[in-house]
């Protein structure tokens, strides 16, 4: 009895300690080299009072600098991008938005972003996103209002 | 008990038996008692009685062994010690790493340490500063800005086409 004890005892303890290693070294067995881009088409304009229910949690930053009254969500999309691999989004306008994730820089996201119109690069941009973030970036004129690409990167 | 004679009290006269009574009192009570049948007999049936209640008590004594009486005592004082070090010890097992499974306390620590640090991770250790660092802007159009919103330090790049 004691030694069928000691033997649950002893595998007990092996068990702790192997999801202790197995918790510590997550983050480098399973190496987190996909970024999930999530990119949101917004038009805005200064029409009457309006904010998409799926914009609530971002336009409360942008209200604050821009003078639009209304925000429509025109597109959603959600990619899952390795390193180094094309995200594309079609714009209104015949416009195109590239993002792609290049590598990490520190605990950032370097992402470079192309907008393309008319197949003509019109804005480059390299940056470097704080994990679970955003940034938006504006300025194509449509529909007496003006787009918003809000592109948020996470890890996984 | 009767007692006709209205001189001294019963307390008086059980006062008197123990020579509790002041030494002029104790001396008039037994130069009284001479004269007087009821007080003497008071007095012969207070000691009496006195005596019966001695007797009885010096033979219940008499009748438990010292001995025993130790014997107990010295069980009791031990299991009060005994329930005292088993007190200190579940108290020292609870919140110390002694006790018999010590390893395991330890190794729940550890447990619940990198659980906690993988949960919070992201949160601790997340860079400071802006959502993003615009490392480099290329456009055919001479107007960009780049804002950083004061509250959340949002970064949003403005270009104008026009």
């Amino acid at each position: 009895m004691v030694q069928f004890k000691k033997t649950i005892m002893k595998t007990t303890f092996m068990l702790i300690v192997f999801f202790c290693f197995c918790l510590f070294t997550h983050q480098l067995a399973f190496a987190k080299n996909q970024v999930i881009t999530d990119v949101k088409v917004i038009h805005a304009s200064t029409g009457p009072d309006h904010v998409d229910p799926g914009l609530k949690g971002n336009i409360s930053e942008l209200r604050s600098v821009f003078k639009y009254t209304s925000y429509r969500l025109i597109k959603d999309q959600r990619m899952k991008l390795n390193f180094n691999q094309k995200g594309r989004v079609i714009l209104p306008g015949k416009r195109t938005l590239v993002v792609m994730p290049s590598d990490m820089d520190g605990k950032r996201i370097r992402y470079l972003i192309n907008i393309q119109k008319n197949n003509h690069p019109v804005f480059k941009t390299q940056v470097l996103l704080k994990n679970n973030s955003s940034i938006t970036i504006g300025g194509p004129q449509f529909k007496n209002g003006t787009l918003l690409f809000s592109i948020s990167g996470s890890l996984q | 008990m009767k007692q006709t004679c209205t001189r001294y009290t019963l307390e008086d006269i059980s006062r008197f038996i123990d020579n509790e009574l002041p030494r002029d009192q104790q001396a008039a009570l037994a130069k009284h008692c001479v004269h007087c049948p009821d007080c003497t007999h008071m007095i012969e049936l207070c000691n009496s009685i006195s005596n019966k209640f001695t007797n009885h008590f010096d033979q219940l004594s008499l009748t438990v062994d010292p001995s025993i009486i130790e014997q107990k005592f010295e069980q009791k004082f031990e299991q009060i010690q005994t329930l005292e070090k088993s007190w200190k010890k579940s108290w020292k097992n609870l919140f110390g790493f002694s006790g018999r499974y010590s390893y395991l306390k330890l190794v729940s620590i550890i447990a619940i340490a990198m659980i906690g640090l993988y949960t919070f991770q992201g949160k601790f250790f997340d860079p400071s500063g802006p959502s993003a660092i615009v490392k480099y802007v290329d456009t055919d159009f001479a107007s960009v800005m780049i804002i950083e919103t004061h509250k959340e330090r949002h970064t949003i790049i403005w270009f104008s086409e026009t």
